[in-house]
């Protein structure tokens, strides 16, 4: 049971880590407007993206 | 004007960036007041304030102000942030809701400007941020990120810490070697710390501001059972030996402190919601518009730099920003939020829009004529804030027993460890800790503001607009309507039937003349007049004419007649006449000879009338008739209507009178007018209601405006008042005996501390959930 002495800690620094994970998805505003984003496929783009070049073969 | 606002928007942004993220940091307080000095441009009032109107003339000028409050949690802080405002020189008047999270001040700039009374509050902890700009909503997000920071530390720490909890739960004694039960605990006390230190921050900051004024708030027990339980597991983990025991807490401790923050914060979405409505009423008017410019290109603009006589370009789907004259375009609008008329109107070229209306099918341009304050929409935002942070009665009672019900609660716990120390000291601690936890004043101060937020809100969007919050408690009890007949059961627009008049005068002139007197009200005869009249140049200017409400207009030497003579336009009985027998309603004109003539109108019920009238009968209510109106009139209206107690020829005082002899055989009264002739019988009767639009919103009397004048929306508002009260009944009742059950038993040690969180977050959820279910509101026929 010795690798418990190293996987506890491990799994503070883990924890550590989402928290952080979670600080960025807070403050760039990942959770809100939930609903709006999913029709922004819906959107015309101001200017269309250039196509992947497999894409552009076929 | 333009850079004000932005020296304005920067200073603010400091504010708030110096607040909001560095708290910690010692923030010079004459910065911050220097970032309030921005408010004081009287040019930036207009942003979050209204002036007053003046009661009496030669009074001071003054003004009220909307703010949006931070930093505040239960109904004591609102309380504190009212007693500070009041005791400064020049605030005549302060609202503080701690249901909306919204403040209203009404001050004098003679004495005081915005940023001497912002600055009070402030010293105590409280930032007040002038409202409905765009700046506040910016500062709200950075709030509600914050909190949601909160909860999700708090959320994840608590299930790791779990984790590290649950190996002493489930194994044998021995299993686990000390070695590792002490790694477990350190661990569990590390991912403890963010959750004390920075989730519990706003709970122990409010706690000492509350201590530092010598005042107590929900927060107080919570921080100091959060502090207590986090010392005594902390001790255990270093120093196992020690008197305090060695258990440790840290997964009670995490779970009570998400459970608490996740009531806060659902409460607080739920309680955006249904402020929501108010909010999306305010925020209505779009932040930029296209106008179209000089060189008669569009480009877009700030809306507060819109001027009298601008031409704007509005988009479908956008709402017009001013009140304006349709100058191209045909379209269809949606006016539902202003009058309550949810179906699409058609406006063509030459119409006028009103600001907050909708804009549905195709782009139109707009003269403006309108703007800012002047118009309709903002009066209605302006009545619906002033309404959210009025406080009902019964909210008020539940403010009072707050606070000894803290100190209380302060002493139980002391008790409580007192009695369980002798047996065990450890147990004692648990004990005191969840008598702090699960006491929840905040379901008794909410109970009745959560529920009437609710309901103003529904009102707000079925078009019903609520001045006084109070007057939904007396409408919950009505068993008597009366109703006044001209303008509030019939239509405002009335028809001009037949003219007679005395020989040797023209119909002609005799209309001319009586609309050059009519010119000077509102009364609809008199609009229907002045309508029949038409445009005339050759009308006659007159001079001191005077209104005697509800009986007619009188002016004194007129032009062309000799000196001392009299006009007067009116009822009969003003008139000095005989009444002639006759359908609908008339009205005189007369001078010094006598009789000049006569004007017979036809009038309509107002739709869905009838049927108002007959289902508050079927429901018991007795409904009366009265009339300044011919007795003939009266008559005929109330046999159409199906009413059976009727007065006719009533001047307002014997309306009053007649009201009051109802009021003392116990009656509760409810009087539902048009707001122009009826204004003491309006403010007399134990609710009232205002319908149509006769007289400017701000000046109406009444407790309720229905602008778009639906009568059949009547029963609705009668039952959706009771069903309010219902609710209110039920959250005291349920917050009550919540307290009255969890108290004895967290003394007695039944509950443990993470179970004493759950139950308090529970309780103030089910408040603010039971108030959310008035949502739910018929509206017929409309």
């Amino acid at each position: 049971m010795d690798i418990l002495f190293l996987l506890i800690p491990v799994s503070v620094l883990l924890g550590l880590g989402v928290l952080g994970v979670l600080a960025w998805a807070v403050w760039s505003g990942q959770f809100e407007e939930l609903e709006s984003e999913g029709t922004r496929i819906l959107a015309n783009d101001p200017a269309e993206p250039p196509l992947p070049r497999g894409d552009r073969e076929a | 004007m333009y850079a004000c606002g932005q020296a304005y928007r920067y200073s603010m942004q400091v504010a708030v960036s110096l607040t909001d993220s560095r708290r910690s940091l010692r923030v010079d307080p004459a910065r911050e007041r220097a970032a309030l000095l921005v408010c004081d441009d009287p040019q930036e009032w207009d942003l979050f304030s209204r002036r007053c109107e003046s009661s009496h003339p030669g009074s001071p000028e003054t003004w009220e102000s909307q703010l949006t409050v931070r930093g505040m949690h239960c109904a004591a802080c609102s309380l504190t942030i009212e007693q500070s405002l009041l005791g400064i020189r020049g605030v005549t008047a302060a609202h503080v809701s701690a249901a909306s999270g919204r403040a209203s001040v009404t001050w004098c700039p003679a004495d005081t400007r915005p940023s001497q009374w912002m600055a009070v509050p402030l010293a105590l902890g409280y930032e007040l941020l002038p409202a409905s700009d765009a700046f506040s909503r910016e500062a709200e997000r950075q709030e509600a990120r914050l909190m949601l920071w909160r909860w999700l530390v708090a959320g994840f720490c608590m299930m790791q810490v779990m984790m590290y909890a649950a190996p002493g739960y489930f194994s044998a004694p021995g299993d686990i070697t000390p070695d590792i039960e002490k790694l477990l605990r350190w661990a569990s006390w590390l991912l403890s710390l963010p959750v004390v230190l920075f989730s519990c921050r706003p709970f122990f900051v409010n706690a000492l501001r509350d201590l530092r004024h010598r005042s107590i708030s929900m927060d107080l027990p919570v921080a100091l059972g959060i502090a207590v339980t986090f010392a005594v597991s902390t001790a255990a983990t270093f120093e196992p030996k020690g008197w305090w025991g060695h258990e440790v807490y840290f997964d009670s401790l995490t779970m009570f402190v998400f459970f608490l923050l996740s009531g806060r914060w659902l409460e607080q979405r739920l309680r955006t919601r249904t402020a929501g409505s108010l909010d999306l009423l305010a925020r209505r008017l779009p932040d930029s518009v296209e106008r179209l410019s000089a060189a008669g290109q569009f480009e877009r603009v700030a809306a507060r730099r819109l001027r009298l006589g601008d031409v704007i370009r509005v988009l479908p789907g956008e709402a017009f920003p001013a009140d304006g004259t349709i100058v191209a375009g045909n379209t269809f609008v949606d006016e539902a939020i202003l009058t309550g008329e949810s179906t699409a109107l058609p406006r063509a070229e030459g119409a006028e829009v009103m600001a907050g209306s909708y804009n549905l099918s195709v782009a139109v341009q707009v003269r403006i004529f309108r703007l800012g304050s002047a118009t309709l929409y903002s009066q209605i935002v302006a009545l619906m804030a002033r309404a959210a942070v009025e406080k009902p009665r019964l909210a008020m009672l539940a403010d009072r027993v707050a606070r000894p019900f803290l100190w209380f609660v302060l002493l139980a716990s002391v008790a409580a460890a007192v009695f369980w120390w002798s047996t065990d000291p450890a147990r004692a601690l648990m004990a005191a800790v969840a008598v702090l936890i699960v006491t929840c004043p905040c379901a008794l101060s909410l109970a009745t503001p959560a529920a009437m937020l609710a309901s103003a809100g529904l009102l707000a969007r079925n078009g019903v607009l609520v001045r006084r919050m109070q007057a939904m408690e007396a409408l919950a009890d009505i068993d008597t309507v009366i109703f006044d007949k001209t303008g509030t059961l019939t239509q405002a627009g009335m028809g001009l039937r037949g003219t007679q008049t005395r020989s040797g005068v023209t119909a002609h002139d005799a209309l001319q003349l009586a609309a050059s007197l009519a010119r000077y009200s509102l009364h609809p005869l008199s609009l229907a007049l002045v309508e029949a009249a038409g445009e005339s140049t050759t009308e006659p200017a007159l001079m001191s004419v005077q209104e005697h409400a509800g009986q007619g207009l009188e002016c004194r030497a007129p032009p062309g007649a000799q000196r001392g003579g009299r006009l007067r336009l009116g009822s009969a009985i003003f008139c000095g006449l005989e009444g002639w027998p006759g359908q609908g309603s008339q009205v005189y004109l007369s001078d010094d000879d006598g009789w000049l003539a006569r004007f017979e109108f036809a009038e309509t019920p107002r739709q869905g009338a009838a049927q108002a009238i007959s289902t508050l009968q079927a429901r018991g209510i007795e409904v009366y008739l009265l009339s300044g109106d011919q007795p003939d009139a009266v008559l005929s209206m109330g046999r159409q209507l199906g009413i059976h107690h009727l007065q006719g020829g009533c001047t307002p005082a014997m309306k009053l009178a007649s009201m009051q002899a109802l009021q003392q055989q116990g009656r509760k009264v409810l009087m539902v007018g048009d707001g122009l002739n009826d204004g003491p019988v309006l403010a007399g009767a134990h609710a009232s209601i205002a319908v149509g639009l006769a007289v400017p919103l701000a000046q109406a009397q009444a407790d309720f405006v229905i602008p778009g004048g639906q009568l059949a929306m009547l029963p609705a508002i009668l039952a959706h008042a009771g069903s309010t009260m219902r609710v209110v009944r039920q959250n005291l009742c349920w917050a009550a005996a919540y307290n009255a059950v969890c108290v004895p038993m967290a003394v007695g040690g039944l509950l443990p501390a993470w179970l004493a969180g759950l139950g308090m977050a529970l309780s103030s959820l089910l408040v603010v959930g039971n108030a959310t279910r008035l949502a739910k509101f018929k509206n017929p026929g409309v």
